[in-house]
């Protein structure tokens, strides 16, 4: 096995210098010049990087991305100073950008680890004085704040240098079956994160809850949605900071996947309980929505704009400028309510709550013992013939509003599956019925965003004009929801065939056998 | 997409491998990957570098494309340097090149897999007018040509220039120059002044140049800061400015590599025209 670089952990009780000592006598070594590093990763809140197997790395004046097992650069930039946070999309366009925007979309990139280390750099050398393989003596340590450093095990580094794989081959015998070095299994920046008390690959939103079919459904609904309050609660400062749109995102999709738990499995709640907590949670659903809606605009402007003429592109500025303000006083505004006493009292009030759900009198709580199989089986099936049922009686004379209750229907059906259908049934059924479904909901959805965006720009007409550039602005306003109108009747076109796969006589048949028993 | 450059010249021992040699190591520290082809069978650039000069397969594999190149090649002691070795074989490479179909453009070829991954690929050619030369006319963007300021370099500038007139872009340099020699002064000054390709940077005649053979490296590492190192330096410089490189560091140079601007006055730069 010959990769061109491997990184290896001394044995215990073994140090450096003993370790070079023995290599000494049995390689031909050549000390370089040592040098201090000072690597600084960084990573999104939810560790994209780290899952797509490469990290993001400030190091002597230049940000990098690089993949983890074997360290090489995938693509850089110059940068003298470690940047606070990064934004693909806000990088100069390059191979960097490419590589990156892909794998974190819109989200921020924020210091992760700060590891410095002294290096020792060494060439083992052929009978001719060439260097054949490269060696690094790494001693790094976690910089945790400027006066607390955690020391992290040291590693020997070998890099192959090209055409001289014979000589690899040796030089990792040595030190693997002589020495006693075993390849480390973790990268340095996890064992960094380990150091700190964390864990690698950052703060996961997606909830993945083994249950068991004939567990009592109290427990199973708590042990759901105690990692949805996590999430909400992990989210919260991201929010207020507002440091990048996902964190509200994934709040308000925490927020709003309990609040479909509670009213689908309503029987487990004791009612009292029940009515102040879905009343507080969709409180927050609203308090959130208008910064999320124009999150939504922002980030869509740039394909919001695509629609228009090249020259008329630039006449949507005003506009811009009216949804950037709008978006300022909307988090302002979220912000104070998320500070709130309302807010802070649910912080508290709504974990305890689920905490001591299970131990709650049986009273008032029909659902609570019955098997969540069954119980979830029960609201799969009824919603799914509930979205039947709506969905039949839509034809091309039905409002708008119509299509917009299905979708409704649709995101509690597909909440229900995704926390319930998934653990509890085989996937083989469920995750081909969740597709079907998510193909649904985003016509449905596309309907429905054109419909908002629609009357969103009518909405804005007024403030626009009274923006210098407005005349030009509200043109080509006109011209965009000419063909939003368009995008919308497209979707509404396509809805019928979508619908058909999703209520197919297969379909039924389907989630009749899975879920009724 | 790599560029291709070439040290030539019709004479020997004139400066190419000591040019090849200690530019490729300027372009790989400036963070380009780079590659330098050994072409002589001689085997120099191979000496200086510790590379043992062996191909295996040898010449005629290698120019009919039997051998995966890429397998060939060694990584130097400088980071981002690689080398693809001389072999004794080359000295028959006009009868391989003769035999083989499209003869003009084998090296050509031979170079294809590899310009996506280098940014900078040096030939160091053998001296001569033979088939290698034409297919190295043929390979190359640019020809890098030596010449020492002596009587007779005038008329061996013009002749290369006709003989790859529609070729590559042919830059020249003063190399072994002795500044306190009046000659080398007065022809320096004529050429410069005839030729607009005739870099502004010269190579002088120095000690370090001379014991890179002894000390097997590039003069950057045996006199960091002499004349010679300077002065490759500034003929860098010079090349990458006429390639219409950015005259800054490359993107990508390693922390504490000087930007690649021309020292103060190289010391073997005396006034022109």
């Amino acid at each position: 096995m010959n990769t061109t670089r491997t990184e290896l952990l001394l044995p215990r009780r073994m140090t450096t210098t003993a370790v070079l000592d023995a290599l000494s006598s049995r390689l031909s070594l050549d000390e370089g010049t040592g040098t201090q590093r000072d690597r600084r990763y960084y990573d999104t809140f939810d560790g994209l990087l780290r899952a797509a197997g490469v990290a993001f790395v400030h190091e002597s004046g230049r940000l990098a991305l690089v993949s983890i097992d074997d360290g090489v650069e995938r693509a850089g930039l110059p940068a003298p100073e470690p940047p606070e946070r990064v934004f693909a999309a806000e990088l100069e366009p390059g191979p960097l950008r490419d590589a990156l925007l892909p794998i974190i979309e819109v989200r921020a990139l924020l210091p992760l680890m700060h590891i410095h280390s002294a290096q020792r750099g060494f060439g083992v050398l052929d009978a001719d004085a060439k260097t054949v393989v490269r060696l690094a003596l790494d001693a790094p340590e976690v910089v945790a704040s400027p006066n607390r450093r955690l020391a992290l095990a040291p590693r020997i580094r070998i890099e192959a240098v090209r055409g001289y794989g014979k000589a690899l081959t040796r030089v990792r015998k040595t030190l693997i079956d002589d020495l006693g070095l075993t390849a480390a299994d973790r990268s340095v920046l996890d064992e960094a994160v380990i150091a700190t008390g964390a864990t690698p690959g950052g703060v996961s939103s997606k909830v993945d809850i083994a249950l068991a079919r004939d567990q009592r459904s109290d427990v199973a609904v708590a042990s759901v949605l105690r990692p949805l309050a996590a999430i909400m609660e992990s989210n919260l400062p991201g929010t207020i900071a507002d440091i990048d749109s996902e964190f509200l995102h994934d709040y308000r999709v925490a927020v709003r996947r309990s609040r479909a738990v509670m009213r689908e499995l309503k029987g487990v709640f004791p009612a009292e309980q029940l009515a102040h907590f879905r009343v507080e949670l969709r409180w927050l659903q609203q308090v959130t929505g208008p910064s999320r809606d124009l999150d939504v605009y922002v980030l869509d402007f740039d394909e919001l704009r695509s629609g228009l003429p090249e020259p008329s592109r630039s006449d949507l500025e005003p506009l811009l400028r009216v949804l950037r303000d709008r978006r300022t006083i909307a988090h302002r505004e979220m912000v104070r309510a998320l500070r709130s006493d309302r807010a802070g009292g649910l912080r508290s009030q709504w974990p305890a709550f689920l905490n001591e759900l299970v131990t709650m009198a049986p009273e008032g709580r029909p659902a609570a013992a019955r098997p969540i199989g069954e119980l979830a089986g029960e609201r799969i099936t009824k919603v799914y013939r509930r979205m039947v049922k709506t969905g039949r009686a839509i034809d091309d004379s039905s409002p708008p509003e119509a299509l917009h209750e299905l979708r409704k229907q649709g995101k509690e059906l597909r909440y229900l599956l995704e926390l319930f259908g998934l653990p509890l049934h085989p996937g083989e059924v469920v995750k081909p019925f969740v597709r079907a479904l998510k193909s649904l909901q985003d016509t449905l959805g596309a309907h429905q965003d054109r419909e908002v965006q629609i009357a969103t720009l009518r909405s804005l007409r007024d403030e626009v004009s009274t923006l210098r550039g407005g005349a030009g602005a509200l043109m080509a306003m006109g011209v965009l929801i000419e063909h939003l109108g368009g995008d919308e009747r497209a979707a509404r076109a396509e809805f019928a065939q979508r619908f058909a796969s999703f209520a197919s006589r297969s379909q039924r048949a389907l989630v009749r056998e899975t879920f009724s028993s | 997409m790599s560029r291709v450059l070439a040290t030539y010249n019709i004479k020997g021992g004139v400066g190419k491998t000591s040019a090849a040699v200690n530019l490729a190591y300027l372009a790989a520290r400036g963070g380009a990957k780079t590659l330098l082809w050994d072409l002589d069978p001689q085997g120099a650039s191979t000496y200086l570098f510790r590379v043992r000069p062996k191909v295996r397969g040898g010449v005629r594999k290698l120019v009919h494309r039997k051998s995966a190149v890429e397998k060939l090649i060694k990584g130097t002691d400088h980071e981002r340097l690689d080398l693809l070795p001389a072999d004794f074989s080359y000295r028959h490479m006009d009868l391989a090149l003769d035999a083989a179909k499209h003869s003009n453009d084998r090296l050509a070829l031979v170079l294809e897999p590899l310009r996506a991954e280098y940014e900078y690929i040096f030939l160091d050619c053998p001296p001569s007018i033979s088939l290698v030369s034409e297919n190295v006319f043929e390979a190359a963007d640019t020809l890098l040509v030596p010449i020492i300021p002596a009587t007779l370099s005038s008329r061996t500038f013009e002749q290369l220039e006709e003989l790859v007139r529609g070729g590559p872009q042919v830059l020249a340099f003063f190399s072994m120059v002795e500044v306190r020699k009046s000659l080398h002064r007065e022809v320096m000054a004529k050429l410069r002044a005839a030729h607009v390709t005739m870099l502004g940077a010269a190579i002088p005649s120095a000690d370090e140049v001379e014991r890179m053979g002894v000390d097997r490296t590039v003069v950057a590492e045996i006199a960091p800061g002499g004349r010679a190192a300077l002065a490759y330096e500034a003929l860098w410089w010079d090349v990458r400015r006429r390639l219409g490189a950015p005259a800054g560091a490359a993107p990508g140079a390693p922390p504490g590599a000087p930007p690649a601007a021309p020292p103060g006055a190289p010391p073997a730069h005396p006034p022109a025209g």
